[in-house]
């Protein structure tokens, strides 16, 4: 069974620019992986290609078992799959409230879940309050919301979902210090929950010291110990 | 967690493509685009038939206001272009033909029911909804907002494409319907009062025109016209990949090959359903 995350033989590329060669990985249920890398090199397609939101263009991405395909991504739901996953900037659906957003997965497999209107509202709610979204901003469309407000509103939409894989872009790309120190507590929570596997693509050194996970580097298609690559382009 | 061995970047530097290399990747381009095309449709379609009650019961919500979108918010601007048409061919009629209500009748019917209704709908629902919808999925596309909806679990051909197809279909087949009464009822209003023919004329050149296969035509061309924009709008709109410059290419995009697409269907299906059934009027 192949639990967690796994590549298998796994690459990618945009036209003649590999993004992925030929990788194997492993991340275990429970384990975080912080992927680090130059600007441009593809740490976010390196992301959406786990969460199984790109197709590889060779080679197979499991989750839990399930090979991923992105053309059913409710299927992997109907599996036991709850992905949970931060965007850059958020992500969130232009066309739908705060509170819309983190209700919307809910009520699409409100049958899945077991859970009727009032249940999945007062879940996103709950969701909300923990990343300290004010009631105000409940109803309001995330163009009018800061950067900081929507990547809260993203990570409860995550929450909601009860997520064993989480993957987040930047996850404190221009955040103030007082919403860096929360959201980067709801990292510790994800980082400390055996059940939740996380996958993060940042360049922040604080953010690394602070889940005190040893990163990887993704540099010309290839993920490597930070340390290594470093040696590497030293020689 | 290992990777494999260094990588030499200098491995993909730029090469000559010989012309057949170039005519081979042109052929596979066009070939996985009409692929593309023919998903679009297939898979939308298909998603409704995908296990989940509760994402049916949430998407036939949005249909529904879909619907309200493309066909209840195009209401007016239908009635003012089907109340123009109307009066514009009684005009040209009446100059051919003076005073015969019946004669007329029988080319509204030819004219407004086989043929404008249809068209003029699709074109008004083409160029009203298909580049909102062109847009509005390109900036989805944009924004990420597409795979934050798979990353959600949700099917985006389920729940962004499929609404929007049905609601186009419903719309241009009950707009279609509309036009028809309105275009048809300005013609009579115009006709008798400047011409003097009688509406019983007029009644009985409509009603001995309509045949009973005049209905399958026009509710042929509704379902495929509607579907042709909806699918087109919604498929040239997901083609843009990350840059707020290919929307507005891409919304024009769609709104031109719909537009194309409804005129060679609307001509194909004419020509071909008179062809197999025979012509179309009585001698009169």
């Amino acid at each position: 069974m192949k639990d967690g995350l796994w590549l298998e033989d796994a690459s990618f590329r945009y036209g003649d620019l590999w993004v992925l060669r030929e990788t194997e990985l492993h991340v275990p249920p429970g384990r975080t992986l912080i992927v680090t890398g130059d600007n441009g090199v593809g740490k976010s397609t390196l992301l959406y290609v786990c969460a199984g939101l790109l197709n590889a263009t060779a080679g197979h991405v499991w989750l839990d078992g399930h090979l991923v395909a992105v053309k059913k991504p409710s299927e992997l739901m109907r599996q036991g799959v709850r992905r949970g996953f931060l965007f850059g900037q958020g992500g969130l659906l232009s066309n739908l409230s705060a509170l819309a957003n983190v209700t919307l997965a809910l009520r699409y497999h409100a049958d899945l879940f077991g859970m009727d209107e009032e249940d999945l509202n007062l879940r996103a709610r709950e969701a909300l309050a923990q990343l300290r979204v004010a009631q105000t901003d409940f109803h309001a469309l995330p163009a009018h919301l800061s950067l900081g407000v929507r990547k809260r509103v993203a990570l409860a939409r995550a929450l909601a979902l009860n997520p064993n894989f989480v993957f987040l872009d930047d996850p404190d790309g221009g955040l103030d210090s007082a919403t860096r120190k929360l959201v980067y507590e709801r990292l510790e929570g994800f980082r400390d929950d055996s059940g939740i596997t996380v996958v993060i693509a940042t360049n922040s050194r604080q953010l690394i010291e602070r889940l005190g996970v040893r990163p990887m580097e993704l540099a010309h298609g290839h993920l490597l110990p930070e340390d290594e690559t470093r040696r590497s382009h030293r020689a | 967690m290992r990777s494999t061995l260094p990588y030499d970047p200098r491995s993909d530097a730029f090469r000559e493509t010989s012309w057949v290399e170039r005519i081979g990747r042109r052929a596979i381009s066009s070939l996985s685009e009409t692929w593309a095309l023919v998903s679009t449709l297939k898979d939308a379609l298909a998603s409704d038939f995908a296990p989940g009650v509760a994402a049916k019961r949430l998407v036939h919500g949005i249909m529904m206001t879909q619907v309200m979108f493309t066909g209840v918010q195009a209401l007016s601007l239908v009635s003012v272009i089907g109340l123009l048409i109307g009066a514009s061919i009684i005009i040209q009629t009446n100059m051919m033909m003076p005073a015969d209500g019946e004669l007329i009748g029988r080319v509204l019917v030819a004219v407004v029911l086989r043929e404008l209704a249809p068209l003029i709908t699709a074109i008004v629902v083409a160029g009203r909804s298909g580049t909102a919808i062109a847009t509005e999925l390109g900036n989805m596309k944009v924004n990420s907002e597409v795979l934050a909806l798979s990353s959600l679990g949700v099917d985006p051909l389920r729940y962004v494409v499929l609404p929007r197809m049905v609601g186009c279909v419903v719309s241009v087949v009950a707009l279609m319907i509309y036009f028809s009464i309105v275009s048809l009822s300005a013609a009579f209003a115009i006709g008798i009062l400047a011409t003097g023919a009688s509406l019983s004329s007029f009644q009985q050149g409509v009603s001995g025109s309509v045949m009973p296969h005049d209905l399958v035509l026009f509710f042929a061309k509704g379902l495929g016209l509607g579907t042709i924009v909806g699918w087109l709008s919604c498929h040239f709109g997901l083609q843009v990949n990350s840059s707020p410059t290919e929307v507005p290419q891409q919304a024009s995009r769609a709104v031109v090959m719909s537009l194309l697409g409804c005129v060679v269907y609307n001509t194909a299906l004419t020509a071909g359903f008179y062809w197999l059934v025979g012509p179309p009027l009585p001698a009169p």
